[in-house]
């Protein structure tokens, strides 16, 4: 908007204010003010549960259900964590967690990539047919995959494993359709100098279309790292050991056995959210621009 | 051999190298079986299975023709399934949609602090959905949790939020837009940015307030944005909504918060009725494809305007 400049560069403030003289510059003051209120406001309405979490899961049993409510425990205790590494292995529920969603991000990404490359910058035969049929299975929802999907991994003997989790979401439509739509920032004549060159085709794909791709692969990656630590319905389902839980599903069946030990649970829930939130801040720059860069515009 | 396949499937007479052949159909032909064997087998055993009385322990799965279907037309109970799904679609992304609108047109002026805001809306939409719904059943508990104890303070008597027919689902609703809102917050700014910024100089010289700005150049101007949010809000919303509720209500009290998906699932995994519940997810198909084609009727509509 309009304003944007107005507070970012001072040469452009100087002629604006000229124009509009010193009420004007006063009513955009306090118009971003009220700005910052409602903002603000809102910021503490998004950031309350988590705040909530984390200091009902340093209280004492008794201290969670006091009232009136505290933000800070009279008497902290870290017992709820220790509670809850000894009663749901958490150790497990991170290393199952972590192992799965890195192996499924890294085919997810390699496979969009080659492909968004290949639908994206070679002209052959059928290309747009099978770019559409692909992407056509975008619209249908999981629900429908899920009970014969199941069934297939029973028949194969792959209930229960890792397999299971991995395989049937090797290749993902979202990613190819991004990355594609990002291959025509590349120039095509640098593909084709390289080919001249003499360089192969996977030479060219590894060595200059993914560095290249950048941009568009770190915010995926965070996407998708995200998803896939998050996925919950498809290992509910699938995985029925315990020792083979991931941590959505380790979760949800804690707070089933200890449903009444609030303290414990948010000790719970502050282990399955605090990683992947560190991790996230540390790279949000990229994510948040490249939602954008990605070409996600209606 | 890759030759011969490559030849026939990009024509002889192209332009592309051999190695260029060879390389297409190498990253091709796995890609084509996969989709054909997880996503496109799937959806005619799907259709097979809602074609069947099947059950997972039962070795005889008979052949019912299409009265899985007629059980569900007759079924009140999957009526009021489709209601609670239409109710937490709309309202959800309605309410969600003008919620992020408002917070995106007073975020996108702002420059400093605006980098820790966006993250701060955002940081829900990394959480995981169990998580978040684990904490806000807490929060919402009738007699410790955050908002009964503070609503007391103003003399409301606690409200049983997860326990109560009429508060269950607007509960379950509220907490979907406070996951989603940083999302959509995000997408209407890329949007916003992408008005041109001499249509505001030009209706400022000519004295426009900024409620007249924010009516005449922002919102026509962000209509693609905002149909877009609300279709892909309301496709998503047909099948959305299982982890919350999973977690929060398990689809009651009384199925009042028992929406499509969580149907499904319960149908399937709980009762062991998979033909029926096969039968349920078509149905969710049919209304997801419908949504779309009429989404892409909309958009080509909005372009051309």
């Amino acid at each position: 908007m309009a304003n944007q400049d107005f507070v970012g560069i001072p040469s452009q403030v100087d002629t604006r204010a000229l124009n509009r003289g010193a009420t004007d510059f006063q009513r955009l003051r306090r118009g971003l003010l009220f700005n910052y209120l409602i903002l603000g406001a809102g910021a503490i309405l998004m950031i309350v549960p988590f705040i909530w979490m984390i200091s009902t899961s340093f209280k004492p049993q008794a201290e969670t259900v006091s009232f009136p409510p505290r933000l800070f425990p009279i008497n902290p205790t870290v017992s709820n964590y220790i509670d809850v590494f000894d009663r749901a292995n958490m150790g497990r529920l991170y290393w199952n967690t972590t192992f799965i969603s890195v192996i499924k991000t890294v085919f997810n990404i390699y496979t969009s990539a080659l492909l968004g490359y290949i639908f994206g910058k070679f002209v052959f035969r059928g290309r747009d047919i099978i770019f559409y049929i692909l992407l056509s299975t975008w619209i249908i929802p999981f629900e429908v995959y899920l009970i014969p999907l199941y069934l297939m991994t029973v028949q194969v003997g792959w209930a229960d494993t890792f397999t299971a989790l991995i395989v049937p979401e090797i290749f993902t439509v979202y990613a190819m359709f991004m990355f594609r739509q990002f291959m025509y920032t590349i120039p095509t004549e640098l593909v084709d100098a390289a080919r001249i060159d003499g360089a192969g085709e996977w030479y060219i794909f590894h060595r200059i279309i993914i560095p290249l791709s950048r941009a568009a692969l770190f915010t995926l990656i965070a996407f998708y790292f995200m998803w896939n630590w998050n996925d919950f319905l498809w290992p509910l389902v699938v995985i029925s050991s315990h020792d083979k839980y991931v941590i959505t599903v380790g979760l949800a069946t804690f707070v089933g056995e200890f449903w009444n030990q609030y303290g414990v649970i948010m000790a719970g829930a502050s282990l399955a959210i605090v990683p992947i939130l560190a991790l996230f801040i540390a790279v949000q720059r990229f994510i948040i621009e490249g939602v954008v860069l990605t070409g996600l515009k209606g | 051999m890759i030759q011969t396949i490559t030849q026939k499937f990009t024509g002889s007479r192209s332009t592309l190298r051999a190695a260029e052949h060879r390389f297409i159909v190498i990253a091709l032909v796995p890609t084509i079986l996969f989709y054909l064997i997880v996503k496109f087998y799937p959806i005619f055993f799907a259709f097979f299975i809602s074609m069947h009385e099947w059950s997972l322990f039962g070795n005889v799965s008979p052949f019912v023709g299409l009265d899985n279907y007629v059980l569900l037309a007759k079924d009140s109970l999957f009526y009021k399934v489709m209601w609670n799904t239409m109710y937490r679609t709309f309202a959800g992304t309605f309410l969600g949609a003008f919620c992020s609108l408002i917070v995106a047109l007073i975020l996108n002026p702002i420059k400093r602090g605006s980098i820790l805001l966006r993250l701060i809306y955002f940081l829900p939409v990394m959480t995981s959905v169990i998580a978040s719904a684990t904490i806000w059943k807490w929060m919402l508990q009738t007699r410790f949790g955050l908002l009964n104890q503070l609503l007391s303070f103003v003399g409301i008597q606690p409200v049983p939020w997860l326990q109560s027919t009429t508060w269950a689902m607007p509960s379950i609703i509220v907490m979907g837009i406070w996951g989603g809102i940083g999302f959509t917050v995000i997408i209407y700014l890329a949007g916003l940015k992408g008005i041109p910024k001499d249509y505001y100089e030009a209706a400022e010289i000519d004295g426009a307030s900024s409620i007249q700005l924010a009516l005449k150049i922002t919102l026509p101007l962000l209509k693609p944005v905002v149909s877009f949010v609300l279709i892909t809000g309301v496709i998503g919303g047909f099948s959305g909504g299982f982890q919350a509720i999973y977690m929060m209500t398990g689809g009651g009290p009384l199925d009042s918060t028992r929406v499509l998906a969580l149907h499904i699932y319960d149908y399937a995994f709980q009762r062991m009725f998979m033909g029926q519940a096969s039968s349920m997810s078509f149905v969710l198909f049919a209304i997801v494809l419908i949504l779309t084609l009429v989404q892409f009727k909309l958009q080509r509509v909005d372009w051309e305007l």
